[in-house]
């Protein structure tokens, strides 16, 4: 078997024998990506309406559903709104501190099988015994990391309290945001992405980042736009206009 | 040489293709669609073309340092509590991904859409292995069935017809029903998501490897990827090494030419960061994440002919726009990787034999080249491994015998157009509709399987002087 040693020996000798195609350059890292990234969301601070107007035109484009509510009383609401028009029963949620607000109780009490996923570490039964809540689950509700204008994507970041499956395997996913969350561009993505990497990330983040833009769609038979082949069929976003609660980390 | 050379000849493959009247009009519609979602994409985004430019930098300047790039990803891959694996041949790889699946126990391994795998055709040996792999993109679970190989780099299954599909389900799958795509989509995602929640093992591509992070990405719009990364208990992910790239703020600029390339969506649906096995306090992910490097025919190309081909994203907008992939689709290639880029990549993985008829099937029209998000120059590349070919005495006697004539026409004006006024009345028999179908002896070759334009009642050069006459008067 081939070791790693050998792997870049043969690497070197060929970057050796030429001085490549033409002079160039990888992008420029910021120095410090965090600070950077706060001077950001600071100035996107000033301009969140215009942001906000384009990211729910894109959520649109691609076949997303945008919500507005004024305060994070009304969310519960709303989501219960979105699960009974869909006649959706089981509803699994992040955990209150990664989302900003507890809905699984409010739901709970309405009548829904709602149930929020633990913040700390579980064992490996309990771990399987919510997939398997997750995989029955009509509808899944998670908070939102970035919510990028310029195409309409949800970014969300995995961890304690933040299952990756209720993104996932619900057929209806509903994301909560505020403004907080906004970026204009994928570019300024970029750059979040690279101040959540400076450095040690909070206790509560996991290995997962997932970017969605809409909901799961296949055109693999015969071209034709097909939605929730494997993930969810619809991604609802629902905005929060006075914000939610400041999250952890 | 990794992969098993077709058996019949290329101009026979290509003809039972352009006699399949509905892979012909699947292709047609397929590849016009992707062409004009990809045109809309780019025009909504005038940003694009600089991006492009700094995205084919990126890559050459990664590649001037490869091995810092590939180290620094090798140990944030490790710090993350993942494995790294070095695979120098095709057979490496297998060997490595089996060894993997047996010493965990997997019985079923489900897979996202990889290049990669099909390349080194890791199917095959993890069934003769008992481990059952599972193809979960919708378009390679349908060839997975049907078992053939796909046809495009992003729409496996395009020459299939929903009605086949329908058969196909019906036959495999015992779930007779109509040939309609939303009904086929949701049996798929029944029967696949039973697969999802009992494998053992998920095995995966990488788009991109991000070296500063130790992050792989992958991109996919089903989500079958996030299915593949989250649920079963290994995650094993096979990348050529040539994916690394330096930094998040590298892939952002990527990410912002990937999709609109490949499909004209600003982003796919789904773009997913993978930072090794799951964490504390995470509900899901693998306990164990490995990552597989592979060279296979890469490594010796940083300095060889086709350095260029190894920044290529694997978008497939150089298949649509390609005149000969257009017409003869992509199992007439013979190879995993068809179209313009796929020709390089086969003469990259399997050495310049492979593509001697290949390097033929192109009309070098240079669409490919001004498609490539990267613009990587893919005509200069094909003419070289013509020139390769034809260096090592490779081409019939009637080949050279009249392409010398012809080069000694064309260094002669006086010759060649003298030449110009014989052949207009030496091709009247042969013309029809407007072109040349069959020329006699040794020009027959070229005519078998190309159309030539005849020469013009008054050519070029005659109405240019004419033109010139008229200036002066």
């Amino acid at each position: 078997m081939t070791t790693r040693a050998e792997f870049l020996a043969r690497i070197r000798t060929q970057m050796g024998r030429t001085p490549g195609l033409f002079g160039a350059e990888p992008s420029v890292r910021p120095a410090r990506p965090r600070e950077r990234f706060e001077v950001l969301r600071r100035e996107l601070a000033e301009r969140w309406r215009e942001d906000l107007a384009r990211f729910q035109h894109e959520l649109e484009r691609v076949n997303g559903v945008f919500h507005r509510v004024s305060a994070v009383a009304a969310v519960p609401d709303a989501v219960a709104r979105i699960a009974a028009e869909r006649s959706a029963r089981r509803v699994v949620a992040w955990h209150p501190d990664a989302l900003g607000l507890d809905v699984a109780s409010p739901l709970a009490a309405a009548g829904l099988e709602a149930s929020a996923a633990p913040a700390t570490e579980v064992d490996a039964a309990e771990r399987g015994r919510r997939r398997a809540l997750a995989a029955d689950a009509d509808l899944g509700v998670t908070g939102v990391d970035l919510a990028i204008a310029e195409t309409g994507t949800l970014v969300v970041v995995s961890g304690a309290g933040r299952p990756r499956s209720a993104s996932l395997l619900p057929p209806c996913h509903v994301a909560i945001f505020d403004r907080d969350a906004l970026v204009t561009s994928l570019l300024q993505a970029g750059l979040a992405l690279e101040a959540w990497h400076d450095g040690v990330p909070p206790e509560d983040r996991g290995a997962a980042i997932n970017f969605i833009t809409g909901p799961s769609r296949t055109a693999d038979i015969e071209l034709t736009l097909t939605r929730g082949v494997h993930g969810p069929r619809e991604v609802h976003a629902v905005f929060v206009e006075q914000g939610l609660a400041p999250r952890r980390g | 040489m990794s992969e098993t050379a077709p058996v019949t000849p290329l101009r026979e493959r290509a003809g039972q293709a352009l006699q399949d009247t509905f892979l012909q009009e699947a292709l047609r519609i397929a590849t016009t669609k992707f062409i004009g979602l990809r045109r809309e994409a780019f025009d909504d985004f005038p940003e694009g073309e600089a991006l492009r430019d700094r995205a084919r930098a990126i890559k050459e300047a990664t590649l001037q340092h490869l091995d810092q790039h590939v180290e620094r990803l090798v140990d944030n891959v490790e710090r993350r509590g993942g494995h790294v694996h070095y695979a120098t041949t095709a057979d490496e790889a297998r060997r490595l991904v089996l060894d993997i699946a047996r010493r965990t126990g997997a019985r079923v391994a489900v897979k996202s859409k990889s290049m990669a795998t099909e390349e080194i055709h890791l199917n095959d040996a993890l069934e003769a292995a008992g481990v059952t792999p599972v193809e979960t993109d919708l378009g390679e679970y349908i060839i997975q069935l049907a078992h053939e190989r796909p046809s495009h780099i992003i729409a496996p299954a395009i020459h299939k017809t929903k009605g086949q599909v329908a058969e196909l389900f019906a036959r495999e799958l015992g779930r007779p029903t109509e040939p309609d795509p939303e009904v086929l989509t949701r049996i798929a995602r029944a029967e696949l998501r039973e697969k999802f929640l009992v494998a053992d093992l998920g095995i995966s591509g990488a788009n991109f490897g991000v070296a500063d992070t130790g992050t792989i990405v992958l991109v996919t719009n089903e989500g079958n990827g996030r299915m593949v990364t989250s649920l079963p208990r290994v995650h094993v992910a096979v990348m050529g090494v040539e994916k690394v790239i330096p930094s998040m703020t590298d892939l952002a600029v990527f990410l912002a030419i990937l999709a609109k390339s490949a499909t004209g969506q600003k982003l796919s649906v789904y773009t997913s960061l993978v930072n090794g096995p799951r964490r504390g306090g995470e509900l899901e992910g693998p306990e164990e994440f490995h990552l597989v490097l592979l060279d296979n025919g890469r490594i010796g190309q940083l300095a060889g002919p086709l350095r260029e081909a190894l920044s290529c994203l694997r978008c497939g907008a150089c298949l649509n726009v390609c005149p000969v992939y257009r017409q003869i689709g992509g199992h007439a290639y013979g190879y995993t990787y068809p179209g313009p880029i796929g020709i390089l990549l086969t003469a990259m993985l399997n050495g310049p034999g492979s593509v001697t008829e290949l390097a033929h099937a192109s009309s070098l029209c240079g669409a490919c080249a001004d498609a490539c998000p990267v613009r990587i120059d893919i005509p200069r590349m094909l003419i070289e491994l013509r020139r390769d070919v034809a260096e090592r005495g490779l081409p019939p006697w009637s080949e050279r015998l009249v392409f010398g004539a012809f080069g000694g026409l064309l260094r002669r004006p006086a010759l060649y157009r003298l030449a110009a006024r014989i052949g207009r009345v030496l091709q009247r028999p042969f013309v029809r509709g407007g072109t040349v179908r069959r020329l006699p002896l040794a020009f027959g070759d070229w005519t078998r399987t190309r159309d030539l334009p005849p020469i013009a009642a008054r050519t070029f050069q005659e109405r240019w002087t004419q033109l010139a006459r008229e200036e002066h008067r």
